[in-house]
């Protein structure tokens, strides 16, 4: 594939990285951003398909309608049994909270 | 120099007062509960989880697009907002974006004269640009260099609401609150509780010079919450905005920060664009789909608005504007008196003098919800006949209102028990008229003398003989007769 | 044959019947595990010995204790006469996506290594509530992102129990081989591109697919929310049909799971499918490969392949259903390229969760600030293949590129659900009740062979993807053996919620072919003991 084929440039990567929050060795980076460029070529199969516009969105692939859709749920209180082993999975967790680092905050002026 | 004007659109996230939380059972009011107690594998994200919707989240959300005027959208979609922040543990939240749960309505907001500058008061109506239905995120706070995160709050339903940029003062924007606060609980949709983050709100600022039509840069405030603090920041960052202008700088589309405690705006990280949110179609929830049928059930009972209902307490009772005002802060003390003027059927005016004079301490200092209050509407009219008749004076209705409240007897049943009926007896107002008298030589010859004002004295002792039963406009007759 | 080669319906009578117990039963799996699985995936592998070349592999967690004690109780409840639910006995496994409580639940990726799922997935819990006996956690692609099983942070990878130097498909690998060796009758994986179809069909097995939103998904670690279907793997279609009765249902945890009533599967099966219009596609007798240059080529299905499903026609031919060729599926080719963004786009949001902040992975070195914290979790607990996925639907889905790529895709979604709406119509000019296709393009690669291009490796499922866009069910079923001594499965695709249909024919093929030569065919890893 040559470097004008490839859509996902360098710098398009490295924002996908920073939005993905990935931190990438050079060598993942090399083999993921040519199997991005590769995928992409497969995807733009799809450009090239006549589309009427009024053509819907599938969402899902199976309808729903009446017969087939669930209730949505009724506003009743049902207590999770057991809560500690949803806090007992976290990495960090103190006092009762989960800990992170702090988040830097920039003061106006 | 340039006149600006101040250009304010508002963005309120609304707790609904729903017993569980928008997408599982957990309970969904947390207040004062240990953190992450009210959390289940659904709130906090955990892999392999799947949300249901809460159909009172959508009852509710129903009952405030119709307050608000607004269009309830026969199918809206769920989106995922993605981005990664702590108290976020899915990593995204599920929202709605291009086709949300109603658009469009307006809000009437009358502002009153302390707050106009020209101090007349006038009415501006703010356009509502639309609802949507979302849960709320977790709450993180700062213990030294490391931050605390709490899921209580994570899956809490919300209902965002956001304004046009009609509102053109910090003090509309307040007013805006306090009004949409009033209509919350009135339709009893969200505690509407600033302090406890029930009502949120984000200030959109920008100004451009008065007679401008455009739109310039704006700032969004974000974490205000009491509305003095919604005044006080969209103040000062519109003197802020105002400042950099004149010194020829340009507005940046900052996030702000509202610190409470210092009083001053921080910024926050720069805006993410939408772009970055990637919003998709929530692929675990179906369109939400709500039927004419669905709707008209919900609103079956929808009530008339707090407006409405002040201005026809005017027209209909002829009430003055401030007394249809304060009865129609709360919907159940609007139907308190209503119901009252009903029973009692005489003067409405009285009935409003004896409600905000008297109940409503009492409701104010007992924290007392008028519409379960053991001196119901039904007792309260009785007792003002009561008065009305002569069978009991002003002094032990007002009395009585306390102890029907306590005892929950009816005024009449407490008047024959304790036997508090009005003495009218001629002769038995006399002799204690004459005994006061004969035992005050020195505030007869006063009287006497000239000093009137000590007739109020006279009755008043002739009433503490008599324990407060006598009818004291026949005991002043009889006294000035005596006294002559 | 020992007792772990019967079929599931075989050992259940045999249960009931008081001739076997299921501990005896469940000691025959072990048994069989011990012989032919090796060692279980773990993080750190070491070297690949050459034993490991010649086992399984197919488990990452054994929950040999949980199952003895479920064993016994099934015991006692069939001497006390009691009902001890359809799948009394029946030791099963799971593929390590679905989350079982107070078991590692680890989605074969670093980042959930060390996850204790606090609950357990309905599909599981009604399987258990049959009686079924959880063998254990059995391994899959990384997050199922993948046919081979290959990219599982879990080595060693599960191999094919036909030929230990090829791959038994994926993504679920694991399940499609613990039940070609023996090891379980049934097992519980998952379809989203075709990753209960094409193990199956790879290890000679039957994999079902049912209908999106026929089994609930809740505890099914996501993948592609919109794509994603909890399904059985198992010996033949009666056991697939057993299973399936026990886990397809409405479930209150899963807003997408269909309310209609469940049919009785079993009895379907009995039925006559006289009658039944069965259709060939030319569409499904081509594949459509990416070449080394970038270049795409139409290359017919390899001879084997077409032969193999124009047998099946004649077998059913031959039993009275009509088969109806020529039968238009055109937007076929487009299934991988709307999957590479709509899977994409719904993986990269799935995945967001995992943070190091709630579960699972979290970076041990020093971290100032939180983004350091996501970046270096995320980026040292996910494999390639995740990342890649990350990458991809943060790209497609971003709001400048989501016309062009996203919601196109959705687009094209629509019409690859016309083709298939077209040729069931009742009222149209196809009324299929079936539509009969090969699996797979080729039969299972060998190891390392396509692993590591992630393109060549998705066109793997290109004939099953369609249903999964659709939301159609699917089954693969094994139609003999190649000229490489490998299975071919053939794969039904039939109109919304017709399990039974596809459970049906497939029942007749089977008992068609019960007699045919290559039946006697068994595994190698079984042979060589
Ligand atoms: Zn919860």
């Amino acid at each position: 594939m040559s470097e004008k084929e490839q859509v996902i440039t360098p710098e398009v990567f490295d924002h996908l990285v920073q939005l993905a929050a990935l931190e990438l060795d050079e060598e993942q980076a090399d083999y993921l951003r040519r199997e991005l460029n590769s995928q992409l070529s497969a995807i733009r199969e799809l450009e090239a398909i006549q589309l009427d516009p009024e053509t819907p969105l599938a969402s899902h692939g199976v309808p729903y309608d009446g017969n087939n859709s669930p209730a949505l749920r009724e506003d009743v209180w049902q207590a999770c049994e057991d809560v500690e082993a949803i806090t007992r999975q976290a990495p960090q967790f103190e006092d009762g909270y989960l800990i992170v680092p702090d988040i830097p905050h920039t003061p106006l002026e | 120099m340039t006149a600006y004007e101040t250009v304010i659109g508002l963005e309120t996230h609304i707790q609904l007062n729903t017993l569980t939380k928008i997408f599982c059972a957990c309970k969904a009011d947390s207040w004062e509960d240990a953190p992450n107690s009210n959390i289940c594998p659904v709130c906090t994200g955990l892999p392999g989880v799947l949300p249901v919707l809460n159909e009172r989240v959508v009852e509710k959300a129903v009952l405030l697009a119709e307050a608000m005027h607004a269009e309830v959208q026969p199918i809206s979609y769920f989106d995922r907002k993605n981005y990664f922040y702590p108290d976020l543990p899915k990593g995204f939240q599920i929202s709605q974006f291009d086709v949300p749960v109603a658009l469009g309505g307006y809000l009437e907001l009358p502002i009153p004269a302390a707050a106009d500058p020209e101090g007349k008061g006038y009415v501006t109506r703010v356009r509502i640009h639309k609802l949507h239905i979302e849960e709320d995120a977790g709450k993180t706070k700062n213990d030294g260099n490391e931050r605390q995160v709490d899921f209580n709050r994570c899956g809490v339903p919300l209902v965002e609401m956001v304004t046009e940029p009609d509102l053109r003062t910090a003090d509309e924007a307040a007013q805006y609150l306090i009004r949409l606060r009033q209509l919350l609980r009135w339709i009893g949709i969200s505690e509407a509780d600033m302090e406890k983050g029930n009502l949120r709100c984000d200030a959109n600022v920008s100004i451009r010079p008065v007679g401008a039509t455009h739109l310039n840069e704006k700032t969004e405030i974000k974490n205000v919450n009491s509305i003095d603090s919604v005044r006080e920041a969209i103040r000062k960052e519109v003197e802020r905005q105002t400042r950099e202008v004149e010194e020829g700088n340009s507005i940046k589309a900052w996030t702000l920060e509202w610190d409470q405690d210092a009083g001053v705006l921080r910024k926050m990280r720069s805006k993410e664009t939408e772009a970055d949110y990637r919003y998709f179609r929530e692929p675990d929830l179906l369109p939400l789909h709500i039927s004419e049928e669905w709707k008209t059930a919900i609103l079956a009972d929808f009530p008339e608005r707090p407006l409405e209902r002040k201005a026809r307490f005017m027209q209909d009772y002829n009430l003055p504007e401030y007394d249809a005002d304060i009865l129609t802060l709360e919907r159940a003390l609007s139907d308190y008196f209503e119901a009252t003027v009903k029973t009692y059927g005489g003067d409405s005016k009285k009935v409003s003098n004896w409600l905000m004079n008297d109940v409503l301490r009492m409701i104010n200092e007992d924290h007392l919800d008028p519409a379960a209050m053991r001196l119901t509407p039904q007792y309260l009219a009785e007792l003002l006949k009561l008065v009305d008749a002569g069978t009991i004076n002003i002094t032990t209705g007002k009395a009585l209102l306390q102890q029907v409240q306590e005892s929950g007897k009816a005024p009449m049943q407490l008047v024959e028990e304790q036997g508090l009926a009005q003495v009218s007896d001629d002769a038995a107002i006399r002799a204690v008229c004459e005994q006061i008298i004969a035992a005050s030589p020195d505030e007869v010859a006063a009287y006497r003398g000239g000093k009137d004002s000590l007739m109020g004295w006279f009755v008043g002792q002739v009433m503490r003989e008599m324990r407060g039963k006598a009818d004291a406009k026949l005991a002043k007759e009889v006294l000035v007769e005596l006294l002559k | 044959m020992e007792l772990c080669d019967l079929s599931a319906v075989e050992v259940r009578d045999l249960l009931l019947e008081k001739k076997v117990s299921a501990v005896e039963v469940l000691d025959a799996c072990q048994a069989r595990i011990d012989a032919v699985d090796g060692r279980p995936g773990t993080l750190e592998p070491g070297g690949e010995t050459k034993e490991d070349a010649q086992r399984v592999h197919a488990f990452i967690t054994r929950t040999p204790e949980l199952a003895r004690a479920q064993a016994e109780a099934v015991d006692k409840q069939i001497a006390a006469g009691e009902d001890s639910g359809p799948l009394a006995g029946i030791p099963f496994t799971v593929k390590d996506i679905f989350c079982v409580k107070d078991t590692p639940s680890t989605a074969a990726s670093r980042i959930l290594a060390n996850f204790n799922a606090p609950y357990t997935a309905t599909a599981v819990e009604r399987l258990q509530a049959a009686g079924a006996l959880m063998l254990g956690k059995v391994n899959l692609d990384e997050f199922t992102y993948g046919s081979s099983s290959e990219s599982s942070a879990f080595q060693p990878s599960p191999r094919n129990p036909w030929d230990t130097t090829r791959v038994p498909g994926g993504s679920s690998g694991g399940s499609a081989a613990s039940v070609a060796a023996g090891e379980a009758f049934l097992s519980l994986g998952t379809d989203t591109a075709g990753s209960i179809r094409q193990p199956a069909a790879f290890c000679g097995v039957v994999g079902l697919k049912p209908t999106y939103g026929r089994v609930s998904r809740y505890g099914l670690i996501a993948f592609g929310s919109s794509l994603d279907c909890p399904g059985p793997l198992a010996r033949n279609a009666k056991d697939a049909a057993l299973m399936l009765q026990a886990m397809a249902g409405p479930d209150p945890r899963d807003a997408t799971a269909a309310t209609l009533d469940v049919p009785d599967y079993l009895a379907a099966l009995e039925k006559d499918i006289k009658g039944k219009r069965i259709g060939l596609s030319p569409d499904y007798f081509q594949i459509t490969f990416p070449q080394a240059d970038g270049a795409y080529s139409q290359q017919p299905v390899p001879e084997e392949m077409r032969a193999a499903v124009l047998h099946a026609a004649d077998i059913y031919r031959a039993l009275g259903a009509e088969i109806v060729e020529d039968v238009p599926m055109p937007n076929t080719r487009y299934g991988i390229p709307v999957y590479f963004v709509i899977s994409r786009v719904e993986a990269a949001s799935n995945l967001h969760r995992y943070d190091g902040v709630k579960y699972g992975y979290r970076t041990q070195q020093a971290v100032g600030e939180l983004k350091d914290l996501y970046r270096k979790s995320r980026g040292e607990g996910f494999g390639l293949q995740p990342k890649l996925r990350i990458l991809m639907g943060m790209y497609v889905s971003a709001a400048q590129y989501s016309e062009q790529y996203y919601r196109r895709a959705l687009r094209v979604r629509t019409l690859i659900r016309r083709d298939f709406e077209e040729a069931f119509d009742p009222q149209g000019k196809y009324r299929l009740d079936a539509l009969l296709t090969s699996t797979t393009p080729t039969s299972a690669f060998p190891i390392q062979d396509v692993y590591g291009d992630s393109v060549l490796m998705q066109y793997a499922d290109q004939l099953t993807v369609p249903a999964n866009h659709a939301g159609v069910p699917g089954i693969s079923f094994p139609a003999g053996f190649g000229a490489d001594g490998l299975p071919i499965g053939l794969q039904l695709l039939g109109p919304d919620y017709s399990e039974a249909t596809l459970l049906q024919l497939t029942h007749a093929y089977e008992q068609a072919s019960a007699g045919a030569e290559w039946r006697k065919k068994r595994p190698a890893v079984l042979e060589v003991r």
